[in-house]
């Protein structure tokens, strides 16, 4: 069982990029959202550098394919800036451009038609099996992509918004438009499931 | 108000008394930020179709209208957002089934679809008539369905209708008498059928096959 | 924050998932570059707050003095409005002038009439008015036993309903438009067709 073995060890493994909001960076979104609103449109470059990476994180992980991920972005930052001028300085700008992410991602999903189930091989398997050449990180990476994307993709959201992005359940609520509880229960199924995944892997 | 040198006191003192009837009654938007009385979920959620709305080229003034119709009759900020969501649908679909007409026609035309119309049944009005408008047969139809008058029964009367060019005045005179009918308690079908049948020029009703050569209806209204 | 009570292999999958990925600087660029080519549209006010900017009409004597003699009832006085500039005087007062008039501005002049006892309460909603239950109140016509109110209406389609002591209430004498979700049905009033 030397997946179980390895992520047991990693638990205290420190989490990279995590954390929502700190001050500073509110206080640098709503000056560069006002510089660009003045007409320096290379202070929005500011802003994407800012959250380019973050959101391409949630895009890939939401999506499964780099390319929809990448039209999820160019989207998601175009939008944004023909709409910069309706962004309030009281909300946050993360959320903000969050709520529209989340928007491009849904409907670049809604779009996406006949697309070929995921192949998925049991991680047993795949652990024996050579390393394939993908342009992600590595095998790791691509088995949790796998799994996310077995998952409903209402309940891969909740799952990525709640653990990935760390939001609150109320955060969430604002993004999405869904209430607390809806959401509550669409993040525990989506743990239920993956927990489902694994009783049935394990005994392999 | 300052006087103008060219009004006569009388007419200007009875001016002024509906002037300020209609002045407090024309002038729109007094409140400079309405979304502000949404709370910021529904009012983030609203924004994003209202951009979405804008970016696809429809018109963003009937869901604002909706949006304010929501406020005052102080509906939950959800449900507001699902209202105008839905709203949105219709008028894409409008768009898209009828392609470009006037703002106006569009909000119509969502109405019908509203109302319960297919739309493959709009579909028949994407070929326009010269110089004409559909205001008033979109209207008609979108009531006789909320009427509760079946849905391909209107749409045939509806289609027939204008097809054989009759005027906004055959339209209305057909709602008319049908919302008569149907408000002294006849099966809202029937009474379509059987004002149908009266409309001159109006189409053949569906059971009936008119004789060759002969003239639809002799009786006048 | 990771529930600690959370399975591990849920925990790992949340945490590999929060790896950051590999961009692609190329499609970076090209965001840049689009937004660089759409650099006025930021300026540009929102598309649709000028639907909220205040509009003041003002009638010419002649449609005053039509409307004050009770002359007007669902008819066209288009050619008679002009319309009215509110001009800041250097002083800081403003002061009305009149433009020439123009060409028919294209808003029609159409009562409301709803039927109710005179002990009521009715105002008219609609988009015309923003749906507020207080801006537009009918007025008892004894004579004819009826609520009435004028006002000035676009050319097009409005949606309305009437306020019956606090309840909403559509239109008897006008078409329907279908329920939109907020559970009743509202009126169409067409304005500037062949028929009016």
């Amino acid at each position: 069982m030397q997946t179980f073995v390895r992520f047991v060890t990693d638990r205290h493994v420190t989490r990279a990029t995590g954390g929502w909001v700190i001050a500073k960076d509110m206080s640098d979104d709503a000056a560069d959202v006002q510089r660009v609103l003045a007409g320096d449109v290379e202070a929005y470059a500011a802003l994407v550098d800012r959250y380019y990476d973050r959101c391409a994180r949630f895009a890939i992980r939401m999506l499964g394919d780099r390319d929809d991920a990448e039209d999820a972005l160019q989207a998601t930052f175009l939008r944004a800036y023909r709409a910069l001028h309706r962004y309030q300085e009281r909300d946050r700008f993360s959320a903000w451009l969050y709520r529209i992410l989340v928007n491009q991602c849904r409907s670049i999903a809604a779009r996406r038609s006949h697309r070929e189930r995921v192949f998925v091989r049991e991680e047993a398997v795949l652990l024996n099996a050579p390393a394939r050449a993908t342009s992600w990180a590595g095998e790791d990476e691509e088995i949790v992509q796998r799994v996310l994307a077995e998952l409903d993709p209402l309940l891969r959201e909740a799952f990525l918004l709640k653990y990935i992005e760390e939001m609150s359940y109320e955060e969430m609520s604002a993004l999405t438009g869904v209430g607390v509880s809806a959401l509550k229960m669409r993040v525990k199924r989506a743990c239920d499931r993956l927990r489902d995944r694994w009783e049935r892997i394990k005994d392999d | 108000m300052t006087h103008t040198p060219w009004r006569r006191r009388a007419a200007s003192l009875a001016s002024a008394s509906a002037l300020a009837v209609l002045c407090a009654v024309s002038v729109r938007g007094q409140d400079p930020d309405p979304l502000g009385r949404l709370d910021p979920n529904s009012r983030f959620a609203i924004e994003l179709i209202m951009d979405s709305a804008s970016t696809a080229g429809l018109p963003t003034r009937p869901l604002m209208s909706k949006v304010l119709e929501g406020i005052s009759r102080k509906a939950d900020g959800r449900r507001i957002v699902a209202v105008v969501r839905t709203d949105f649908g219709y008028l894409k679909t409008a768009r898209a089934t009828l392609g470009g007409v006037s703002e106006e026609e569009l909000a119509a035309a969502a109405a019908v679809l509203e109302a319960g119309a297919k739309p493959s049944q709009l579909a028949a009005f994407r070929v326009r008539q010269r110089g004409r408008s559909d205001l008033e047969a979109f209207t008609d139809w979108a009531d006789l369905l909320t009427r509760g008058v079946p849905r391909d029964d209107a749409s045939s009367a509806i289609t027939k209708l204008w097809q054989d060019g009759a005027d906004d005045a055959t339209f209305h005179n057909l709602w008319k008498s049908v919302q008569s009918d149907i408000l002294q308690g006849l099966n809202p079908g029937t009474a379509l059928q059987n004002r149908v049948r009266e409309t001159p020029g109006g189409p053949t009703p569906r059971k009936v096959k008119p004789p060759e050569g002969q003239q639809e209806n002799q009786s006048s209204r | 924050m990771i529930d600690s009570e959370e399975h591990p292999y849920v925990e790992w999958i949340a945490r590999e998932a929060r790896r950051p990925v590999l961009t692609d600087s190329a499609a970076r660029a090209r965001l840049m570059a689009a937004i660089r080519a759409e650099a006025p549209r930021a300026l540009r006010r929102r598309r649709w707050a000028g639907l909220l900017a205040p509009r003041t009409l003002m009638l010419s004597p002649l449609g005053g003095a039509l409307l004050a003699a009770g002359l007007v009832g669902i008819g066209v006085i288009a050619g008679r409005f002009v319309h009215n500039r509110d001009v800041r005087a250097a002083d800081g007062r403003s002061t009305t002038v009149a433009v020439t008039p123009q060409l028919p501005v294209s808003d029609t002049v159409v009562q409301f009439v709803f039927t109710a006892p005179r002990t009521t309460r009715v105002s008219l909603v609609g988009d015309f008015n923003d749906w507020d239950t207080n801006r537009t109140p009918l007025t008892y016509d004894g004579n004819v036993g009826v609520w009435t109110v004028t006002l000035p209406l676009s050319a097009g389609r409005h949606l309305y309903a009437f306020v019956v002591d606090g309840s909403w209430i559509p239109d008897p004498r006008a078409p329907l438009a279908p329920d939109g979700g907020f559970g009743h049905a509202n009126s169409v009033k067409i304005v500037g067709g062949s028929r009016s």
